[in-house]
């Protein structure tokens, strides 16, 4: 029998009989033959009965993908393009002079002063000589796997819309984020692990906070888990205080032991089966989720590489230490923040661009960089998609005249991704001479939610959700198309 | 043949059909663009097809591009087709003639449907049906059997002009395709003799008036307690199935303070019953409870759900809606008062507009403001729009179950709803104007319109005092004014949309959604297809367009076939876990077809007429009949037959809601604070969970103990920042409308019930509640426990298993650890 995957609309909320529950995440029969081969195969903490039961069940994907996993680099508060992967010659030479084209600049009734030309050198790198900002000399090392998209626009010039529409595609709150529907459209491959981590700054999260991953109206089973980069690194992943470990594990036995009791009066109820899995299974999450922050291990030329012994990027090196270890286990999707709170303590330059920016990727440049050396030694790059930006980009225009600051600018901003079915080495579509605009090969931030999708192996308007009538899709209403130019 | 140039593309219209096959084509044609794309309309030819279709036509904007402005994309798709003809055949049907259910059929469901069958007509043309296929449209029969050269439909569709060519949208149909068309047609086009033609929107059982059935006859009348049971058990009995036992009395008490109050019963109200636990004495026990204050905090919470309450706003700043409590106390109230539903809904959708208007009244009208509001929006007339669609959305499956969303853009792809409908209640709330000082929201002063308008009257006079220092002195200024504000004080403040004029804008019409390109006016109305006759809105009041007031009349009224329909099976579902229709949000064509089709209308007749609308006769006639009182025995063989047990052979087994679990903690522990009304409580959240916000320092401020052991009905809900152990109990979307809580069984939930503070707390106040009032013999704690939190004694193994526990652990925290893991029994969140 051929049953479609994925598309039966999911007409009614879970959790009525499990075979429905089943069909409606789109597992269908196919999935659970795939449940079947990963519990024989050892995925960690998969087993038959827990598969069948969960919204997180491993499922096959459209189509071959490209990328088992993904890492999101979120810039937030939006990176200047003009300083870091998007030179523009022509800003220098009319540094100071007003702007007179007819793009709408900045936001919010700021200040509009003049343009400015970056004060950050532009370099080729690399046998591709992608042009790249000297803000990132050790990102720099990796131009040729890079792919540059100088054109990405989007529809808001606030942090709020902005960072909603980045990660669930619409400017409203209450959608799905990306790593939703990858966990929904993909499950996870470890069931002691959660499939979407997100990673905030010490400085706070990002506006919109929690809305930002949010599983919207999917079941909170699809939506990000944050986790911490030291102790424990879940909510209440703990065992309480004041409880040993001894204790806790008596305690776990003795609860099984009367749910068992209980299900002897009620043999076929899956949902019970199900309940009294998910105790023993937040109990392997202990140790596996604490032996991921656990970076101590790690031998001292890694720790270095990810800048673990620097102030400056300790904390964003760690959490991308996390990150390999994290895909190592097999996370499907992992979210890491740059920048959080307001303004400069995010990549949000009003003030001063300049050393805004020069913080920001001091802290991250070197993290990163270290993380796709490590993938490349391990070989989880060839199965990992790395997506780099922020919610938009800055104007090169500075904020108010003979000040440093740069407002907001949605109109062209770029992003880069690298990795698994990425064709590195190339910047590609443009914006307009000073680095306003989207002009060649505009690229709306639905068509790299597009493009990622299929790198995923997901067809974007394929992947629905039935919702409100309709069958919600990420990409939304709206043609949007995979960037070719993208792909390898 | 230029209406079938401005079809609107699409090809799905039968549910069946888009439950399976819908994804093999872009959603795009389920929706097209909200705003416009670059292939935007040619108004040249907008004025050329006004002028030549009907205006029902006029009022489906095109959504595709012009072909003769893209001609290129155009020759490409011959260049597509050429590629097709020369590939090879598709499987299956060279030899053969192709099967009309097999191969025929999907070929129009995928491409012709969208304009070819029961939704719509053009060209008089139907494709859904054989016969109709035969007959044709109004340019003759589409096939002549027999002759697939000479046949309409083979013409039409191999046309290389691409003002006659079909479908006119997309690629042209494939060679197989063609094919198989060719192969049918010249086999005599058959089809079954006995498919069904299927029914047009507008017959759709659920836009009928709702009549009363009678009574199905059944055999055993043993089992009928009442008028619902004939028509579960008659359906059961057609299959000689057998309804499942009653449940034990124990479970049954369990039962009906969990589903009514959402509270387990206490120690002395089981005793009361079980000493002489009869049908009747449960009776009794439902009566007694519906008229408790409990039965409102539980029942509101699930409107509440329904008109996606939330205590704040969302976005950046995420502010607290002032005042919104007042709504929240307002439907509890309103349950506990057994406030007539018809009542209720006019209320809430004109209360400020009614004859008798009260404070009560005007604060009911909070319903309109309950939605996501950016107070920094990117673009301020689209966001009118948003926050109009918001609330027309919502009223639209409130209470009429219907998707009327859906047609913003352009009319419903598979409901008879036009933009003209969707834009006409947008008219009827337009005057609408949320109370704002730039990104501070206002609350309003409610009262009798007398008070609102003295008070006005006052501010204006204190406003002009305030001016008068030329000639008062500022002590005089500030005594006058403490006069005034003594003879005249505040009123209460309300969280409501107001309407500044009795004077309504002109609303017109948006060409795909977006607020620059305005179509025809629109005056207020309902949507076409439930109303033979449009009620009659009345004419602009005192202070207000009364466009609301005919609104909610008319949704009160017997002629709306919906309103009665979809509350009875809001109310069924809570009780069952699942409605007599499945989607309770959607009544419409795409809508599950109910279950029961005649217990529903029954239901729905009994309520609005011998009932009156009152939902306590409601939930007294549902928990009395044999139905509710079955057991979960499960029949494995009823079970695999019916697997979603839409037959209702048991009592659906179901987790309890994450506010029932929290409730029944807190009374089980003894920590219930029974406070009602009033500012929302913040229970606990522990600092690991705030580190992800911007303004991580200030963002929650956690209540006391006390406070926070409310129900949880008055929990603050923060749509950025949902409690983690409600939402991680699937609380579920706080933004749309949910017409029902998910279910998932996930890690995390452990994790929380667990290791949560929350629970643990619970635990320790359970412990040391047991200590006071049970002793201190280890046996005779455990049953206390036991009882007071299952309603039960333990069985034998169940004790030794705490005992032997008891036996393996340190002294003290032993008792802590055995009320952990009651409170994270399965039966405590599955009750029998």
């Amino acid at each position: 029998m051929n049953f479609p995957n994925r598309c039966i609309p999911n007409r009614t909320p879970c959790g009525q009989t499990r075979r429905e529950f089943l069909w409606q995440v789109g597992g269908g029969f196919a999935g659970l033959a795939l449940i079947d081969l990963l519990s024989r195969s050892g995925f960690p903490g998969w087993n038959t009965r827990a598969a069948a039961t969960s919204p997180l069940a491993p499922r096959s994907p459209h189509f071959a993908a490209k990328a088992n996993h993904c890492v999101f680099l979120f810039m937030n508060g939006g990176p200047s393009q003009v300083d870091t992967f998007d030179p523009k010659p022509a800003l220098t030479r009319f540094n100071g002079s007003p702007y007179k084209g007819d793009a709408k600049v900045g936001s919010n009734g700021r200040p509009i002063g003049h343009l400015m030309q970056s004060p950050f050198e532009f370099k080729n790198h690399g046998r591709s000589g992608l042009e790249i900002s000297s803000l990132f000399p050790h990102t720099a090392k990796f131009a040729d796997d890079l792919c540059v998209v100088r054109s990405m626009f989007s529809d808001t010039a606030a942090h709020a819309s902005g960072c909603l529409q980045m990660n669930t595609g619409s400017i409203f709150i209450g959608k799905p984020s990306l790593g939703a529907w990858l966990s929904y459209g993909l499950g996870t491959e470890n069931a002691n692990l959660p499939s979407y981590v997100v990673m905030t700054d010490p400085r706070g999260g990002p506006i919109g906070s929690a809305s930002n991953w949010t599983g919207g109206y999917m079941p909170a089973a699809y939506q990000g888990t944050l986790f911490r980069s030291g102790g424990s690194p879940l909510l209440d992943l703990a065992t309480p205080e004041g409880t040993s470990d001894r204790t806790q594990r008596h305690s776990l036995d003795l609860l099984k032991q009367l749910n068992e009791e209980h299900l002897k009066q009620h043999p076929d109820e899956s949902e019970l089966v199900a309940r009294i899995e998910s105790y023993e299974l937040a109990y392997r999450m202990q140790t596996a989720a604490a032996s991921v922050v656990d970076v101590e291990r790690e031998d001292s030329a890694t720790k270095e590489m990810y800048g673990l012994n620097e102030k400056r990027t300790a904390d964003f090196g760690r959490k991308c230490l996390i990150t390999r270890r994290l895909l190592e286990k097999g996370v499907r999707f992992i979210q890491l923040y740059s920048g959080g709170g307001h303004i400069e303590d995010t990549w949000d330059g009003h003030n001063d661009c300049i050393e805004n920016h020069k913080l920001h990727a001091g802290e991250t440049d070197k993290p990163i960089a270290a993380l796709m050396a490590d993938l490349k030694r391990t070989g989880l790059w060839d199965e990992t998609l790395i997506v780099w930006g922020g919610e938009f980009g800055r104007t090169p225009t500075s904020e108010g005249l003979g000040k440093p600051g740069r407002d907001h600018d949605w109109h062209g901003f770029s992003m880069w991704l690298a990795g698994a079915g990425v064709k590195g080495g190339q910047a590609i579509g443009a914006t307009d001479e000073l680095g306003f605009k989207a002009v060649e090969n505009p690229c709306h931030v639905g068509d790299l939610h597009a493009t990622i999708l299929h790198l995923m192996g997901l067809d974007h308007t394929k992947l629905t959700y039935f919702h409100q009538g309709l069958n919600q899709r990420l990409t939304g209403v709206l043609d949007r198309r995979v960037i070719a130019q993208v792909l390898a | 043949m230029i209406s079938s140039r401005w079809d609107d593309s699409g090809f799905a219209t039968s549910p069946e059909f888009i439950r399976i096959s819908n994804v093999q084509g872009p959603l795009r044609e389920l929706c097209p663009p909200l705003k416009e794309n670059e292939a935007v309309l040619d108004r040249s030819k907008t004025a050329a097809f006004t002028s030549n279709v009907s205006p029902s036509e006029q009022n489906s904007p095109a959504t595709h591009s012009d072909f003769a402005s893209n001609s290129h994309r155009f020759s490409l798709a011959i260049l597509i087709f050429g590629v097709a003809l020369m590939a090879a055949q598709e499987p299956g049907n060279a030899a053969n003639t192709p099967d009309y259910d097999r191969d025929i059929k999907p070929i129009f469901q995928q491409r012709c449907y969208s304009c070819h069958s029961r939704l719509k007509q053009k060209s008089n043309l139907r494709l859904d049906a054989g016969s109709l296929i035969h007959k044709g449209g109004k340019h003759g029969p589409a096939v002549l059997p027999g002759n697939s050269a000479e046949s309409l439909l083979l013409k039409r569709v191999l046309s290389t002009d691409d003002d006659e060519r079909m479908p006119p949208e997309e690629k042209p149909l494939t060679a197989g395709q063609v094919t198989l068309l060719r192969g049918w047609i010249d086999a005599g086009a058959p089809y079954p003799k006995d498919e069904t033609i299927p029914k047009t929107p507008a017959e759709h059982w659920a836009f009928q008036l709702v009549q009363r059935p009678g009574l199905p006859v059944v055999k055993d009348r043993t089992r009928i307690r009442n008028q619902i049971d004939p028509f579960i058990l008659a359906k059961l009995e057609e299959r000689a199935w057998k309804p499942a036992a009653p449940a034990q009395p124990r479970a049954l008490l369990r039962r009906v303070y969990l589903d009514l109050i959402g509270l387990p019963p206490t120690l002395d109200e089981q005793e009361r019953f079980l000493a002489s636990p009869t049908d009747e004495a449960l009776d009794r026990v439902i009566d007694e409870l519906l008229r408790r204050p409990a039965y409102g905090e539980r029942w509101a919470r699930h409107w509440l759900d329904v008109v996606r309450y939330a205590d704040s706003n969302g976005y950046e700043r995420d502010a607290e809606k002032p005042f919104v409590w007042r709504y929240r106390d307002y439907v509890i109230d309103a349950f506990n008062a057994d406030k007539p539903f018809n009542r209720f809904v006019i209320e809430q959708l004109a209360g400020d507009e009614l004859s008798d208007a009260c404070a009560e009244t005007m604060i009911a009208t909070g319903f309109q403001r309950l939605g996501h509001w950016d107070d920094e929006p990117a673009d301020p007339p689209t966001d009118r729009f948003d926050q109009l669609d918001d609330i027309v959305s919502t009223t639209a499956q409130a209470f009429l179950g219907l998707t009327l969303g859906c047609a913003r853009c352009h009319d419903h792809k598979f409901e008879p709803l036009s933009t003209v409908d969707y834009y006409s209640m947008v008219s009827i709330f337009s005057p609408l104007e949320r109370p704002q000082k730039g990104r501070t929201e206002l609350a309003v002063p409610v009262g009798l319109p007398a008070q609102v308008a003295a008070l006005a009257e006052r501010d204006h006079q204190i406003a002009r005092l305030k001016q008068q220092t030329n000639t008062l002195a500022a002590s005089e200024i500030e005594r006058r004014i403490q006069q005034l504000r003594i003879i005249r004080p505040d009123l209460p403040q309300a969280y409501i949309m107001q309407e500044p004029s009795r004077a309504a804008a002109v609303t017109h019409v948006l060409l795909r959604g977006s607020p620059t390109r305005s179509g025809q006016i629109v005056s207020p109305a309902v949507p076409a297809v439930l109303a033979k006759q449009q009620p009659v809105f009345p004419p602009p009041g005192k202070r207000s367009s009364q466009r609301r007031l005919g609104l909610a009349q008319w949704m009160a009224s017997p002629e709306n076939p919906l309103t009665a329909r979809v509350i009875v099976n809001r109310v069924w579902q809570q009780h069952f876990g699942q409605g007599l229709v499945r989607t309770p949000n959607d009544f419409g064509v795409m809508g599950e077809p109910p279950t029961h089709p005649e217990l529903l209308d029954w239901l729905a007749h009994w309520f609005a007429h011998d009932a009156q609308w009152s939902l306590k006769r409601l939930h007294r006639l549902i928990l009395a009949s044999n139905a509710w009182r079955m057991s979960h025995a499960k029949n494995p063989d009823y079970a695999a037959s019916d697997p979603d047990e839409r037959l209702l052979w048991r009592m659906p087994y179901r987790r309890l809601e994450a506010e029932a679990i929290r409730d029944s903690m807190l009374a089980v522990s003894g920590q219930l604070n029974l406070k009602m009304s009033g500012p929302a409580m913040k229970p606990p959240i522990q600092q690991a969970a705030l580190e992800a916000n911007t303004d991580k320092e200030s963002i929650w401020k956690s209540s006391s103990e006390t406070e926070a052991s409310r129900r949880t009905v008055y929990a603050f809900i923060k749509r950025g920042l949902v409690v983690p152990m409600l939402e991680v109990l699937d609380l579920g979307d706080t933004v749309h409308s949910c017409p029902q809580r998910q279910v998932t069984t996930v890690a995390p939930q452990a994790l929380s019930l667990f290791n949560g503070e929350f629970v643990n707390q619970q635990a320790r106040r359970f412990a040391a509640r047991i200590r006071r009032e049970s002793g201190s013999d280890l046996r005779q704690q455990i049953e206390f426990a036991w009882r007071v939190a299952l309603c039960r004694a333990p069985a034998e193994v169940e004790t030794t298993a705490m005992l032997k526990f008891r036996e393996r652990e340190v002294e003290q925290s032993a008792l802590e650890q055995i009320c952990r893991v009651i409170l994270n029994l399965n039966e405590f969140v599955y009750p029998e």
